[in-house]
């Protein structure tokens, strides 16, 4: 069967800071209907640049090298009329963030009659006909009473869904889809990957499925090509791939995802290298532990064994992947250091004029107690009120019921006093560049806890900034940047050297590492899994992330619509789930087929 | 959005109400008086205090006050000193004048300002996006009474083509259509472009702005060319800046610029104001300022009832 896409050695260049900078090199791949391909890779791996390339919408000035086949037709450089007739109808594709990625001020049945209308021609009710038909196939509820509604109506999934359904309207012969799931939850995120499997195989249509998480296209993928630093490093069949990863890259990605009770995650050495400054031959050999002086100056050959293709001088032996020790750690004693009792958060309605109305509850009777030194984890889906439950631990909220720190109820504090105990109460934040001030620099974030606290002289402030940036694997010299000029990892890490600043009592985690690359996450959860060990550190560690909570968390709890319906140890949590939900999303949670 | 509508109305009879006021005891506690402007300078104080009692401004001020807030709840606005004519009478003579003259000038600029600004977003960084910048700022910069003496000496002194000044000419007992829009269409001109320079700044931004945006290059990956692009998907989301702009501008329609009209000797609103302010006419002074402000408020309404129908998530909780 020819294959709908063909790309022959691709390769694509953007101008950067005026010089046109090599992306993307010698990309080969090719999608043969009903087949569904990923393309992995971390940020700044090339991933979307092919994506883009494909739809041939990439930034004015961008160069691009080899040939584009759709369906035999060469569109590399094929003319922008030519491209419009193409788009939308023979290819199309699914962007990630659909809330920005759909118009905002049109009807989902007048977006996606209108990509219909464009193509087919056809009158305002037949595009109408067809949009509900859409809307019914991705698995939209009552499709007819949600044609009228607009994007920001619908809840994180279902408006993913109304792109897919755009992207479908005219049948095109090949789907892209950019990292669609990406800011969903891990359930949510699995319906949308079953629902893209289940309609490439009703339709026969070639996906090329973009994404950075291995995790979530282990199940449905057919073939996976794992980009690094815009080379291609392993390829092939999917189920080879996952049985046996046999080059150093995949194996450590795979390394990093974390799965249910592992006790620790693979991180890789050093960062990926910027396009201006990639090495001359293998370009992971310098983050390579089996890298040897070859790697450093020739081009790996590509390596052909089974069903998968490794470009490296040293593939890994084709044995099966080590399988993951989960031997669960021993129950540890903690001494109480917070307790929660019947704790509920209610958020005033918007408007209300004569006296406020107030919504169901966000959080509704918790009552737990949080041990010195213990990471308790909090998982849920979006809207659980997990990150209600830290901000109302941080005191950043009102909550009615009680909650004492020390044994000192923290409502009832003096003013001073509970300023005082604020302090040692501190956040570490999803977006690590949105909770940095950008024009403050990094040792001025740093020091801020401790000019509040006061009692420091400036040198001293220096001196403690420069050993919090060495708790968590930072050179001092970075205290001079400005945010803007750091990686997100790096900038993660000075959120968390921020917190740990005031020498608090509890530090509470709002999905650390969902903003980050897999490998990344690994690093990151490894530094404060080993901080919190010397240092004693107590964690309340909130994800929708169950697998990385149970690589942390002494104990979870489970939340979901506002209640705590689960909260026990991680081990029996993961061994002995007692409620339904917690065992859906341990099925979520759970790697393979 | 019939709730949102009549809170806000009720909160702004209690603006209205605090300028009105203002306006009242600033404008009687200026000194001199209308006795003056009406008897003439020479005025002996006793002619002055017979006047003053026979329009009743020998009253307390509060009193004064008292009686015009009734009159004014009987819908009855007095009676111009000067002019001797009832002050709601008068504003309409004017008002009308000023409606026509301001709602041709801003229809003008408005559609202006959309083909600039689109040409202006599109092109950005480009050369006919610097050259609308370059006429923006220049506008921007000028004073609106330099741009009309240019016209006045351009068109009409050098070229003789149009009328300098009044609505009509005085001496054609029966001027037709095309005499007055002979005589409109210099300050049109004027306050169009004025109009235009700074909506197509804003407007221009937004269509950038909208352009860089997810949701556009969603249609370009579905087969959209640049106009359905631009006018199916960018104007309505780079209308709302504008939208609120021209809800701001609402009040000049009516009241017109004083410096405009005083140049073109318009005989508008903004025109009798400035007379009014000179001779101390107390009643039409604050009719005028009432009608501004009931004008700031209606016109703020409707910008923000008209971005509630542009994007749907204004309305939505």
């Amino acid at each position: 069967m020819s294959p709908v896409l063909e790309l022959k050695g691709l390769g694509v260049s953007l101008r950067r800071g005026g010089r046109d900078v090599p992306v993307l090199d010698r990309i080969s791949l090719a999608i043969a209907p009903g087949e569904m391909a990923a393309l992995v890779g971390e940020s700044g791996s090339g991933k979307s640049v092919t994506a883009l390339a494909v739809m041939r919408l990439l930034p004015e000035g961008a160069l691009l090298a080899g040939q584009i086949l759709l369906e035999g037709e060469d569109i590399a450089q094929a003319s922008e009329s030519r491209l419009r007739a193409l788009r939308g109808k023979r290819a199309a594709m699914v962007f990630q963030n659909p809330l920005a990625a759909l118009n905002p001020t049109r009807t989902v049945a007048a977006q996606i009659g209108e990509v219909w209308r464009m193509h087919e021609g056809g009158g305002r009710r037949a595009a109408r006909a067809r949009a509900l038909d859409l809307l019914a196939e991705v698995g939209i509820p009552d499709p007819a009473a949600r044609l009228d509604d607009y994007p920001h109506q619908f809840s994180g999934g279902m408006r993913q869904r109304v792109m897919i359904a755009m992207a479908l309207a005219c049948a095109p012969r090949l789907l892209i889809a950019d990292e669609p799931t990406a800011g969903l939850d891990p359930p949510r995120a699995r319906q949308i990957m079953e629902l893209l499997a289940r309609l490439r195989r009703e339709r026969d249509m070639a996906v090329l499925f973009v994404t950075h998480d291995l995790a979530l296209v282990e199940r449905e993928a057919d073939a996976i090509h794992v980009l690094y630093a815009g080379e291609m490093v392993e390829w092939g069949a999917a189920r080879a791939f996952f049985a046996h990863p046999r080059h150093p890259y995949s194996e450590a990605l795979l390394g990093a995802v974390p799965h249910l009770g592992q006790a620790r995650l693979r991180s890789i050495p050093g960062s990926l290298p910027e396009p201006e400054a990639r090495p001359p031959g293998c370009r992971f050999a310098p983050r390579c532990a089996r890298a040897e002086e070859i790697c450093g100056r020739a081009r790996p050959p590509a390596d052909v064994a089974g069903n998968t293709v490794a470009a490296c001088f040293f593939p890994l032996p084709a044995a099966a992947r080590a399988g993951l020790a989960a031997a669960p750690a021993p129950p540890r004693v903690f001494p109480p250091l917070l307790e929660i009792k019947g704790l509920s958060v209610r958020y005033p309605a918007p408007g209300g004029w004569l006296g406020r109305r107030r919504l169901a509850p966000a959080l509704e009777g918790i009552s737990l107690t949080l041990g010195r030194g213990e990471c308790l984890g909090v998982v849920g889906e979006s809207g659980s009120g997990k990150s209600t439950l830290g901000r109302a631990v941080l005191q950043m909220i009102g909550y009615e019921g009680e909650m004492s720190l020390e044994g000192e109820s923290l409502a009832r504090m003096t003013p001073a006093a509970r300023r005082a105990a604020r302090r040692r109460l501190q956040p570490v934040f999803q977006d690590p560049r949105e909770s940095l001030n950008p024009r403050m620099r990094v040792g001025e974030i740093i020091a801020e806890p401790l000019r509040l606290q006061g009692g420091l002289s400036r040198a001293a402030r220096a001196a403690r900034v420069e050993a919090l940036l060495a708790q968590v694997g930072l050179s001092a010299a970075i205290a001079a940047r400005y945010p803007g000029a750091v990686s997100g990892g790096q900038a993660q890490r000075i959120a968390i050297a921020r917190a740990l600043a005031p020498g608090p009592a509890l530090v509470v985690l709002d999905e650390p590492g969902s903003a980050l690359d897999v490998s990344t996450q690994a690093m990151l959860l490894n530094l404060l899994k080993d901080l919190g060990r010397r240092h004693g550190l107590t964690y309340l560690f909130i994800s929708h992330d169950l697998a990385a909570v149970s690589t942390m968390a002494d104990r979870i709890a489970v939340l979901r619509a506002g209640r705590m319906i689960e909260l026990a140890e991680t081990a029996a949590l993961i061994a002995q789930p007692r409620h339904e939900y917690t065992r859906a999303l341990i099925a979520a949670a759970a790697p393979g087929p | 959005m019939m709730a949102m509508t009549a809170r806000r109305l009720a909160s702004s009879c209690l603006s209205l109400f605090i300028l009105v006021t203002l306006v009242f005891f600033m404008a009687h506690l200026t000194p001199g008086g209308p006795a003056y402007s009406i008897l003439g300078q020479k005025a002996t104080p006793a002619s002055v205090a017979a006047l003053n009692q026979r329009l009743g401004l020998d009253e307390s001020l509060p009193r004064q006050f008292g009686l015009w807030l009734w009159h004014l709840l009987h819908g009855r606005l007095g009676y111009s000193y000067l002019l001797n004519r009832p002050v709601g009478q008068l504003l309409w003579v004017y008002e009308r004048n000023t409606l026509v003259f301001y709602a041709l000038s801003i229809f003008i600029g408005t559609g202006l300002s959309l083909l600039l600004g689109l040409a202006q977003g599109v092109w950005s960084g480009r050369w006919p996006a610097r050259l609308i910048g370059a006429f923006q700022l220049g506008f921007y910069a000028m004073p609106s009474f330099f741009v009309a003496a240019m016209l006045i000496l351009w068109f009409a002194v050098d070229l003789g083509w149009l009328p300098a000044s009044g609505i009509t000419d005085l001496r054609d007992p029966h001027p037709g259509l095309a005499s007055f829009a002979a005589h409109l269409a210099l300050p049109v001109a004027t306050v169009a472009l004025f109009t235009a320079a700074s909506l197509s700044r804003y407007f221009g931004e937004a269509v950038h702005e909208e352009l860089g945006k997810d949701y556009v290059r969603t249609a370009r990956a579905m087969g959209a060319g640049p106009a359905a692009i631009l006018l199916r998907h960018v104007l309505r989301n780079a209308l709302r800046p504008l939208v609120t702009l021209l809800g701001l501008s609402f009040p000049y329609i009516f009241t017109g610029g004083v410096i405009v009209e005083s140049v073109f000797n318009y005989p508008g609103l903004g025109w009798l104001m400035w007379r009014s302010a000179l001779s101390q006419d107390y009643p039409i002074l604050t009719a005028i300022v009432l009608v501004i402000g009931i004008l700031t408020v209606l016109g703020n309404l409707l910008a923000d009832l008209a971005n509630g129908l542009l994007d749907p998530r204004e309305s939505y909780e």
